[in-house]
């Protein structure tokens, strides 16, 4: 009995916090039907509790805790905010075809876009000094015409026989 | 699969950031042509121009002597020579951007000098040197490019 007491005694404190396991409540309870100390151990702290938890309710009922929320409140302010990675994180994880990862295939696309259509919308259109084809052009012994077709893509430069060239064949 | 877009989107800037004008080496076409009004044949091999050429001249008859591609590289004079030797035609490439190669053109007849020309030379486009006679007709030296 009395070794059943002591091992009891250990228990009743996890039994009387509803900390202790079912089958130790089981021999707990199973004890303190056979046992009168026990039993009455357990009713002086349920005693013991009750007599301190009225003032303290009543304590509590008045008290409104102003500091607990200002505290709270100072705390939510100076709290660290996330980094602009966390965020973009966060709103990408927020859509679940982001989250599959499409939009890395989707951004290599852009990309490509950008930089195929980038030289096509900011091409210079060429002057006409731009255009000609001939910059300049010298002969000592012939007359010289330079003709530019812009319709048939050619340019010609077409030498005239001078005085003295005519009557030497070529 | 990161490393494998981050090498895919640098292959993409790259191309673009240096297209194929900058590798300084470009292949030219310089074709050697007597034209003239004997007969009515035109080579098979100046399909591509003879309608240029016809719009052009008035000849009937064209026959290429001479279809000489030519790599040039900057600064490095390429020559050619036709008519047994007589004519020589020597070609620099000055620079090049854009799609546009800028060359000079030096046609000399037996050592003297018959034309200087600087010309840019813009892709798909042709240039026409002609008029100095060759027997019954005329010779024309038509340099095109594709780059």
């Amino acid at each position: 009995m009395k070794n059943s007491c002591s091992s009891v005694s250990r228990l009743l404190d996890r039994y009387f916090d509803h900390e202790a396991t079912k089958k130790e409540r089981i021999f707990v309870e199973r004890h303190l039907t056979r046992c009168s100390d026990c039993q009455e151990r357990l009713n002086l702290m349920e005693g013991l509790r009750a007599s301190l938890r009225k003032p303290v309710e009543e304590a509590l009922e008045k008290e409104t805790f102003p500091w607990v929320w200002e505290k709270i409140e100072r705390e939510i302010r100076l709290g660290k905010r996330p980094s602009w990675r966390e965020s973009l994180r966060s709103w990408l994880d927020m859509t679940p075809l982001l989250r599959r990862k499409v939009w890395i295939p989707a951004v290599v696309t852009a990309v490509i876009f950008i930089l195929v259509t980038a030289p096509i919308l900011f091409k210079k259109s060429p002057s006409y000094l731009e255009r000609s084809v001939v910059e300049y052009v010298e002969s000592q012994t012939y007359n010289v015409m330079v003709y530019e077709s812009e319709k048939a893509k050619v340019t010609v430069i077409w030498l005239f026989e001078g005085p003295d060239e005519e009557s030497s064949p070529s | 699969m990161k490393k494998t877009i981050s090498l895919f989107i640098l292959l993409l800037i790259t191309i673009f950031l240096f297209p194929l004008e900058s590798l300084a080496q470009i292949q030219t076409r310089l074709r050697v042509i007597r034209a003239s009004n004997v007969g009515s044949s035109i080579d098979p091999s100046l399909r591509d121009v003879h309608k240029e050429l016809g719009s052009l001249f008035s000849f009937t008859s064209y026959r290429l002597l001479i279809d000489e591609p030519l790599n040039l590289s900057p600064n490095r004079p390429i020559s050619v020579s036709a008519r047994e030797g007589r004519i020589m035609i020597e070609t620099t490439l000055l620079g090049m951007s854009k799609g546009v190669a800028e060359l000079r053109i030096r046609v000399t007849r037996e050592g003297k000098d018959i034309l200087n020309t600087q010309v840019r030379l813009f892709s798909g486009r042709t240039v026409l040197i002609g008029g100095p006679k060759l027997r019954e007709g005329v010779i024309i030296y038509a340099f095109s490019a594709r780059f």
